[in-house]
């Protein structure tokens, strides 16, 4: 048969016998029990803060119900409670002026830490106290009552322990349950900005920090490029980069060159994003508005989840490279054929949409076979490359250029008439020949460059992309049967056309 | 309904929330309210969280707050535009002071509605003090004087067993900056400039007024980081002064032998300055209850009910019929804080202001251990006011900028 206190040992443990999903829910639970038991007038639990001699009041339990409490109390002056307490596992005080039992209780609570760059994980022990209160002086804790309550104080710690294994658990479960929902939203974004700025928001709403940013830098981690970040309304917004003045190199040096270590005293992490020895950015994390420290758990899952997005991000620099190379011209930097075309169809098709116009200029450089010819290919390269930089530097956004062969070049030019093309012409004819070739090639000659082209423009003079090609290359044609150094527009020379010697 | 409060009455809170909602729910018994009593830590770690709650976390529908948390939570988005809600909404009738602390700054929005208010005083025990001055309101006007008649009270009670010129009114028993704010304001700077641009933290007259206040704990007038229920209190006669922004009146009219004066915060400066803390009342923008919450807020608000809580909690109610009522109830209660209310100032409803008052906490909370353990210099705390100083600063480049 059960003795009475293994009875009521049984009682408290069949009470505590359930989940808790944290400590505040298992003591909310415990300590009335405990009052009930012995009669208490009141119980108290505290965290010990053993590094500064602290016991901090968390939770009362008055009648029925429990309540936060906050209240730090130093033990530093009561050596000899102190040592009661660590040895006997209960000691009474007679401070308050009436009976008022502490109990100590021990637990063990799942920790990690970095060591050499690895993740341990650990138990961690964790000290509070208990205290009971019964506010008249004749009610003192008999010797069995204080046996009991030590016995309750270690099934409470033992409690504890479960209850804060349970709540690790869950709280890991959270974190990548949220690491793969932010992997999963990063992998169906079509665009790298749309997929970051949905990763900077889902970061800040799981792991709830008051800011979230991401830098990102070129290949060398010298210079930040852009900056995008989330602050405390959830809001995405793209940063000043030129905000960080001189700021900007000691930033980058700091998230580089050291490796990012945890503190938990921190509430503003940089994580590196890095593949290989290729820097791609940093990841910034901050409380600072809050003052809440980061978690160890958070810290380390964004670690890895930064290595995913270092490696996606360079993915995608590099797919866009790639595009990069196969749409554009190495020499002139310029748009290649297959790429315009694309464009080209775009647009015809936007213009037939909602009847815009848009013209199409050919222009070659006039003479620039015998430039090859005289003065060498490297001087041909030269000139192509001085004329290109002309075309990209005097067209508006929306213009497409294009290298179309040798020294053939292409421009489209949309919501733009034969007239509005025409005075793109000029400029671009003014601009060009003010070009001299290097004098050091030319005996010391001065020697301009010019060029001729042909404008042709829809509806008025075709409507398909072939026609407007080929409407553009005749008015070229007679500009340079002309003598070179125009332009033509098609319907303006289309008569010359029709004459025999035209042809 | 899921009310989260704070403990406005210490350890008689629930019974008193319990009594006041048990009205509401007289009147509207169809509501059910709970309510959740957090420490003010707590809420300020839960204000940056409500807004994305776990599957396990309860989401409140009224969330009471301090007065300067209002611009905070409508940057983050937590709070409900309550003139959206109810356009015949109006603050009127509310304390002027605490007007500008329910809008959302640059605009007539209400986002968090006034529900009570307290204001600094210095308490004292009249037959006490009479052992040690003639002329009480003359030698507590100034801080150097009241650090004199704290020395000349301690000699005269040296044989009163656990006796402290002062009871530390801090809920936590530990150096309170809230209690503190009337010294630094006194030596003529505040947490920050009128534009917001910079802080004066780091400055001589703020170290100067925070070292006023720490003196009462450095100098043993006041004991910090002790057992509350361990240490006399005015009333036991283990303690003769008290700074404490509660009336205190009904307590201490509560004994009758114990003759309770009130006088403004003693000046570190040319003036008395008194801190007028505010308690305003939020509903969370994900509250399903958003109708019953604002009708729990105009209940709060409305003039008897001002007056039973605040009586409940011996605080000031924060609407101006009620208030000026209070105050003519009693002529010694009006002749006290009449002088008080002139001084009284609030904190900037702007964002950071709660962080600042994190950051100074954080730093009286070490200095409080250090006292303790016989260790503090004020080197050290210099030095930690000039960081917190550079990190206010930063701050208000990202978030007053």
């Amino acid at each position: 048969m059960f003795d009475k206190k293994s009875y009521t040992l049984y009682k408290f443990h069949k009470h505590l016998n359930q989940s808790f999903q944290n400590k505040r829910e298992l003591l909310e639970c415990a300590l009335p029990v405990l009052r009930n038991l012995f009669k208490l007038d009141r119980a108290y639990f505290f965290d010990w803060q053993q590094e500064r001699a602290l016991l901090s009041l968390r939770m009362m339990c008055k009648k029925e119900y429990c309540m936060d409490k906050q209240e730090d109390i130093s033990v530093i002056g009561e050596p000899a409670f102190l040592k009661q307490l660590l040895q006997h596992g209960v000691a009474e005080t007679t401070d308050l002026g009436y009976p008022a039992l502490y109990a100590l209780i021990k637990w063990q609570r799942p920790s990690m830490e970095l060591r050499d760059g690895e993740v341990h994980t650990y138990m961690q022990e964790k000290v509070g106290v208990i205290r009971l209160e019964r506010f008249r002086k004749s009610r003192v804790f008999t010797p069995q009552e204080k046996d009991l309550i030590k016995s309750l104080a270690q099934e409470i710690s033992h409690n504890l322990r479960n209850t804060e294994i349970d709540q690790t658990k869950n709280q890991r479960l959270n974190v990548s349950t949220a690491l793969n929902d932010l992997s999963t939203i990063f992998a169906s974004s079509l665009r790298l900005n749309d997929g970051l700025e949905l990763i900077l928001k889902g970061v800040k709403k799981y792991f709830r920090f008051d800011r979230v940013r991401l830098y990102l830098t070129d290949a060398y981690g010298r210079k930040i490029k852009s900056v995008l970040g989330v602050d405390v309304s959830g809001e995405v917004m793209h940063g000043d980069v030129s905000a960080l003045g001189e700021q900007e190199s000691v930033l980058l040096k700091e998230v580089f060159s050291s490796s990012v270590t945890y503190r938990s005293t921190r509430s503003v992490f940089y994580i590196p994003l890095k593949v290989q020895r290729n820097k791609v950015g940093f990841l910034a994390f901050d409380n600072i508005l809050s003052r809440r420290p980061i978690g160890f758990l958070d810290f380390i899952s964004l670690q890895q989840f930064a290595s995913q997005m270092a490696l996606s991000i360079d993915n995608t620099r590099l797919f866009e490279r790639v595009q990069e190379l196969s749409n554009y011209d190495e020499l002139t930097k310029l748009p290649v054929r297959r790429y315009f075309n694309e464009k080209m169809a775009e647009e015809i098709y936007r213009a037939k949409r909602f009847n815009l116009t848009l013209s199409l200029m050919i222009m070659d450089i006039d003479w620039f076979k015998q430039i090859n010819d005289t003065y060498g290919h490297q001087i041909g390269d030269w000139a192509l490359q001085e004329v290109s930089k002309v075309v990209r530097s005097c067209l508006r956004q929306t213009d497409t250029p294009c290298r179309f062969g040798g020294d053939e070049i292409v421009i489209m030019l949309p919501r733009t008439n034969s007239d509005e093309a025409k005075l793109i012409a000029a400029r671009l004819q003014e601009l060009i020949s003010a070009i001299t070739l290097p004098t050091r090639y030319t005996e010391d000659k001065e020697v301009h460059l010019s060029i001729s082209q042909g404008i042709a423009s829809f509806p008025m003079d075709a409507d398909t992309s072939d026609e407007l090609f080929e409407k553009a290359d005749k008015a070229l044609y007679i500009t340079k049967q002309n003598g070179r150094g125009h332009y033509a527009v098609y319907r303006e020379i289309a008569d010359q056309l029709d004459q025999p010697d035209g042809e | 309904m899921i009310l989260w409060v704070m403990p406005d009455s210490g350890d008689r809170s629930k019974e008193n929330y319990a009594s006041f909602i048990s009205l509401f729910k007289k009147e509207n018994p169809s509501v059910d309210i709970s309510v959740r009593v957090f420490t003010r830590n707590v809420l300020w770690r839960r204000m940056f969280t409500i807004k994305h709650p776990t599957h396990e976390e309860e989401v409140p529908d009224i969330i009471q707050i301090p007065h300067y948390w209002t611009a905070l939570l409508v940057r983050e988005g937590v709070a409900t535009n309550l003139s959206e809600l109810d356009s015949s909404l109006s603050l009127t009738d509310c304390l002027p002071a605490l007007k500008d602390h329910c809008y959302q700054p640059g605009t007539k929005d209400i986002f968090s509605y006034p529900w009570w208010c307290d204001m600094s005083a210095l308490h004292y025990r009249a037959d006490h003090l009479k052992l040690v001055t003639s002329d009480p309101a003359r030698d507590l006007s100034t801080w150097k004087g009241f650090l004199e008649i704290c020395e000349k009270l301690r000699d005269t009670f040296k044989d009163v067993s656990g006796y402290y010129p002062v009871q530390n009114s801090d809920w936590r028993g530990s150096l309170s900056m809230r209690n503190a704010l009337p010294c630094v304001w006194g030596k003529g700077v505040d947490l920050v400039s009128s534009d917001f641009a910079t802080t004066a933290v780091g400055t001589k007259a703020f170290k100067e007024g925070l070292r006023s206040y720490i003196l009462l704990a450095l100098r043993n007038y006041m004991p910090i980081l002790r057992e509350r229920g361990s240490l006399g209190t005015m009333v036991s006669g283990k303690a003769s002064m008290m700074i404490s922004r509660k009336q205190g009146l009904s307590t201490f009219g509560a004994r009758r032998t114990t003759r309770v004066r009130t006088l403004p915060v003693p000046a570190t400066g040319a003036q008395s300055q008194a801190y007028l803390s505010g308690m305003n009342l939020f509903i969370n923008v994900l509250s399903q209850e958003k109708k019953n919450a604002l009708k729990f807020i105009k209940f709060c608000a409305r003039e008897d009910n001002q007056k039973k809580y605040t009586s409940m909690i011996d605080v000031f109610p924060a609407f101006e019929e009620p208030f000026y009522k209070l105050l003519a109830s009693a002529p010694q209660r009006l002749v006290a804080y009449g002088n008080i209310l002139s001084s009284a100032r609030t904190l900037p409803n702007i964002t950071i202001t709660g962080t600042i008052m994190e950051i100074l906490k954080h730093i009286l909370a070490v200095c409080a251990t250090q006292i303790v353990e016989g260790r503090f210099t004020q080197a050290a705390l210099d030095r930690a006011l000039d960081q917190a100083a550079k990190e206010i600063e930063y701050l208000l480049s990202i978030y007053e900028g």
